[in-house]
This record gives structure tokens, C-alpha cells and sequence, in this order.
């Protein structure tokens, strides 16, 4: 029963995986969900919604109530190294600013994932985010 | 009991969504590599007629008196056709020699550039087609009852464009050697293939390194919008209906769509927000003639599809201007003038002929699998 549980789980996720939507031209732009582990200021899970228009990256960083816009964004195609820089606020209105360091993993994917670290004046930790 | 049935439900769902990859079609070059070559003798056991790709499966015995099944791939059904060769040109039983190159993947797979039949020795499900011969002085161009040239059907007779002298997209003036799939003979010469900007460099040479393993009008039967479909093996046909002031481009191979482009004078706009509410496959294309030559201008491209051959980046800000003269009855001159801020550095320009295949209709051929 076990395994078979198992094969219902990776069925499933074969399915969503060739189910998400193509997105063919710039690397970074789409939508992108993930984690940004040990994060005590913005909790754990990060929404990215990430622009191309022709000159530059732009986007935001959890849009709703807590969102912050990207102050920079660059993409180095020699390796698919991506940095992602913000600056929020915490709950007693204090600055944040964020940095993302990663690498695009599995470009040809769309669902591409962003794999690295964060840090802030407030704290680090791991970083990974997946392509919707 | 009930979580046996969910999880058997589950493996269903998960296996009937992910199936059409697991039996997509393909780019040659993205399956088979040219460097492995492979040399079978066979007992075929059976002959999978149909598209996207015809199959042999061969019993091939082994030194040690094992038996390996190997699958043999060839053409499609239509191009095979054309060629003279029939579902039953080999038949179970029959004695064959194959050579060509292996499977990436390393499994018994093996494209079949020479299959014989060694009972005959004769070469079998070679392609020698070579489209209509050219007629011995060129015919008018045939012109509708405005005066203006036709470039469809210009009686009952039938006949559509194909053949296209170029399948890959280069800009003028850069010598650069690719196969038809557009898989550059040198990954150094990507730069010279058109003016990327960086990101789009990157992409294109990283489809060219995976062999365009990941092209999704192969792998996912995506549309052949924007250039694409004037470089497909299956042709289009122009159809023109001047009550309407419309021109529908129906597109030979892949899903079978049709292109629509528009020739009464109105705005190129989306339908709510201009282009930006539903960018599309074949976007939005309005046309006007300049003298002899139809001028289209195509805006509000998708981002979900490849262009063109060969897995040239492109994005939702890519703008076309297409001519097209037919200087001749079986002659269809194409030019394109690319501009896509989003992706290239600054507009480029290519050019190629199609030529005309009087008296067929389109051949029936879908991307996906079937007995067409």
C-alpha cells in the first residue's frame, strides 16, 4: 500500500509538472513561489511576480499588505546567476533590505526553479524558489 | 480500502495528464545522435504506420543467442507517401540491415537513415522527395478581379506552398551553417545568427547545446506562429475571401490551425486592451498591397511557443513585417523583418521562396499522433 501511495505521489506530481503553462521568453519573468528559510521578519513561503521589459527586471516581492518592489534585479547569462535586491519594512516599521543570491536550475523547465541564499540586516538563510 | 481506490485514481490522473510527453514527437536531431552510429541485422516484427513517425521493430539476435527488440524510426507517413513507399513496403518476417545514429538515451532505438531489405538488396523508406518540378518558363502570376496577384488558390484545381528554400532563420548577409532543424554546425557561430541581446544569446545557445530537445512545437504540438509556419515540411495555404477583406493562412503540419490576416483597414488592437489582453500564437496580423506586394504587420505574440526553427528566444514585444510577392504562378517570395526590442539588439531582416504544389490539398498530418 505503501508503495503504491509512493506511485500515486509521483503520478501526480509528473502530472502538475507537465501541466504548468510554457513561458518561452525571458528566463525570470512569471510568477515564482517558494521559501526563504529562517525568515523571522516575512515568514517562510515568498511570492515573486518578476517583469522583462526589454531593458530591465523588475517586479515585487509578495504583493498584498507586505509587498516590496525590487530596487535591482540583474541576470548574468553565463551561468543563469541571478541577484535579486528589495527593501521592506518589519512590523515596527524599521528598513529590511533584502538580498537574493541564485542560480536558474533547470532553464529549459517552465518550471525553472531559483536556487541560492537571502540575507537582510535581520538574518540569512537558504533560498529556493519554482517557476508557476 | 477507499485510500487504495484514491491512490489507483491518483496514478491514472498523473499517468493520463503526463502521457502525451511521454509519447511526444520530436526533433530528429534531439533524439538520435549523429555520432553514434549504430549498424542492425533484423527480423522485422511489425510496422507501426503513422505520424508523427513511422516505426519498424526488428528482432535483432545477439552473439550470445539473445534477442533484442530495437524500434526503427523513420519519416512520417506523408513523407514516406510521396516517396512511393507503403505501410506494407516491409512486412513482419522480412530480413532487414539498418545503419544510422542511436538513440541519445541509449535505448534500442535507432533513426533509419538506410533501411534494406537484404532478401532484395534494395534500399527501402528512403525520402527522394523533392517537390513539384519546376515548369520549363515560368507561368503569370494569377491575379484576382481587382488586378492584385493571388497568393491562393487560383482556381479548383487546388494547391498549396511548401518546399520552403530555407527552413532555419539567419539574418541577411551572416553565412551560417545549420541542418534544417536549425542545429548550428558550430555553437560558436550563435552570435552571428542574429543580434541577441545577452539573456537571448544565452537561451539560444543552451536550446543548441540540448539539441532543441525541449521545442515545445515538438514536444507540447505548439503552434508554428510568427515565422515557423513558413518553414514547415506539411506547407500553407493561403485562403482569400476579399468579400470578408480577410486572408486565412491554414498551416499544413503541427495542430492544423489557421492564421487570420485582416485586410480591411482596421486597427491592430487586442479586443479590450489592446494587444496586452490576449497575445496569441499567430498574433495579430492586419495587411495591406504595395503594388504587386502584400505588406502584414503582426504584433501581440505569446510568449509559449518557438518562433522559428532552430530555438531563437523571442518575447511578448516582438513585432513582424512580412512581404510577400509571387513574382511567378509557382513562386512565393517571403520576407521578414524582425523587431523585438525584448530580445534582439535591433530589427533583422531574412528572406526565402516557397514553392507552389498545384492540384493537392494540404497534406494530413498532425503533430500528434495519428494514422493520417
Amino acid at each position: 500500500m505503501k508503495k503504491l501511495i509512493r506511485m500515486a505521489a509521483a503520478a501526480l506530481a509528473l502530472g502538475v509538472l507537465v501541466s504548468i503553462g510554457a513561458q518561452e521568453g525571458h528566463p525570470l519573468k512569471g510568477s515564482w513561489l517558494g521559501e526563504w528559510q529562517g525568515n523571522s521578519v516575512h515568514g517562510d513561503d515568498i511570492l515573486l511576480i518578476l517583469d522583462w521589459d526589454g531593458k530591465a527586471i523588475t517586479g515585487m516581492i509578495n504583493p498584498g499588505t507586505d509587498n516590496m518592489p525590487l530596487t535591482r534585479a540583474s541576470l548574468e547569462p553565463n551561468g543563469w546567476v541571478v541577484r535579486l535586491e528589495a527593501e521592506g519594512k518589519d512590523k515596527d516599521g524599521s528598513a529590511v533590505r533584502y538580498v537574493i543570491d541564485g542560480k536558474i536550475e533547470n532553464l529549459e523547465l517552465p518550471n525553472r526553479s531559483i536556487n541560492g541564499t537571502w540575507s537582510s540586516n535581520k538574518g540569512r538563510g537558504t533560498f529556493t524558489a519554482s517557476r508557476q | 480500502m477507499k485510500l487504495r481506490s484514491v491512490a489507483h485514481w491518483c496514478v491514472g490522473l498523473g499517468v493520463a495528464i503526463a502521457a502525451p510527453l511521454a509519447g511526444a514527437h520530436h526533433a530528429v536531431v534531439a533524439k538520435f545522435d549523429d555520432t553514434k552510429r549504430t549498424e542492425l541485422r533484423g527480423i522485422v516484427t511489425g510496422v507501426d504506420w503513422r505520424n508523427p513517425h513511422v516505426h519498424v521493430f526488428t528482432n535483432v539476435a545477439r552473439d550470445d543467442g539473445s534477442v533484442e527488440n530495437w524500434a526503427v524510426e523513420l519519416e512520417s507517413t506523408v513523407l514516406l507517401r510521396r516517396s512511393g513507399w507503403k505501410h506494407d513496403t516491409l512486412r513482419p518476417g522480412d530480413a532487414i540491415r539498418v545503419s544510422g545514429p542511436a538513440a541519445r538515451d541509449g535505448s534500442r532505438q535507432v533513426w533509419g537513415e538506410t533501411v534494406v531489405a537484404t532478401a532484395t538488396n534494395r534500399q527501402v523508406y528512403t525520402v527522394t522527395d523533392t517537390g513539384p518540378l519546376s515548369p520549363q518558363a515560368p507561368r503569370p502570376t494569377p491575379r484576382g478581379a481587382d488586378g492584385k496577384p493571388l497568393l491562393g488558390l487560383a482556381d479548383e484545381s487546388g494547391g498549396y506552398w511548401a518546399y520552403p528554400s530555407s527552413t532555419v532563420l539567419v539574418q541577411m548577409g551572416a553565412n551560417v551553417q545549420m541542418n534544417r532543424d536549425g542545429v548550428l554546425a558550430r555553437i560558436a557561430d550563435a552570435p552571428r545568427v542574429a543580434p541577441f541581446q545577452p539573456w537571448a544569446l544565452g537561451l539560444y545557445q543552451h536550446r543548441q547545446q540540448r539539441h532543441l530537445a525541449d521545442d515545445p512545437g515538438f514536444l507540447n504540438c505548439k503552434n508554428p506562429g510568427a515565422v515557423r509556419q513558413f518553414q514547415q515540411p506539411y506547407g500553407v495555404q493561403f485562403v482569400e475571401d476579399p468579400a470578408r477583406e480577410r486572408i486565412f493562412v491554414l498551416i499544413g503540419g503541427g495542430n492544423h490551425n489557421y492564421r487570420l490576416i485582416y485586410m480591411d483597414g482596421r486597427d491592430q488592437q487586442g479586443q479590450v486592451q489592446g494587444d496586452d489582453d490576449n497575445p496569441l500564437y499567430y498574433g495579430r496580423a492586419v495587411a495591406h498591397w504595395e503594388n504587386d506586394t502584400l505588406v502584414v504587420r503582426t504584433t501581440g505574440f505569446n510568449e509559449d511557443f518557438w518562433f522559428t526553427n532552430g530555438g531563437l528566444p523571442h518575447t511578448d514585444e516582438l513585432s513582424l513585417v512580412e512581404r510577400f510577392t509571387r513574382p511567378d504562378y509557382d513562386t512565393l517570395r517571403y520576407e521578414v523583418t524582425v523587431d523585438d526590442p525584448g530580445a534582439y539588439t535591433q530589427p533583422w531582416s531574412s528572406s526565402w521562396e516557397l514553392r507552389w504544389v498545384g492540384g493537392e490539398e494540404l497534406p494530413v498530418y498532425f503533430c500528434q499522433d495519428n494514422r493520417s
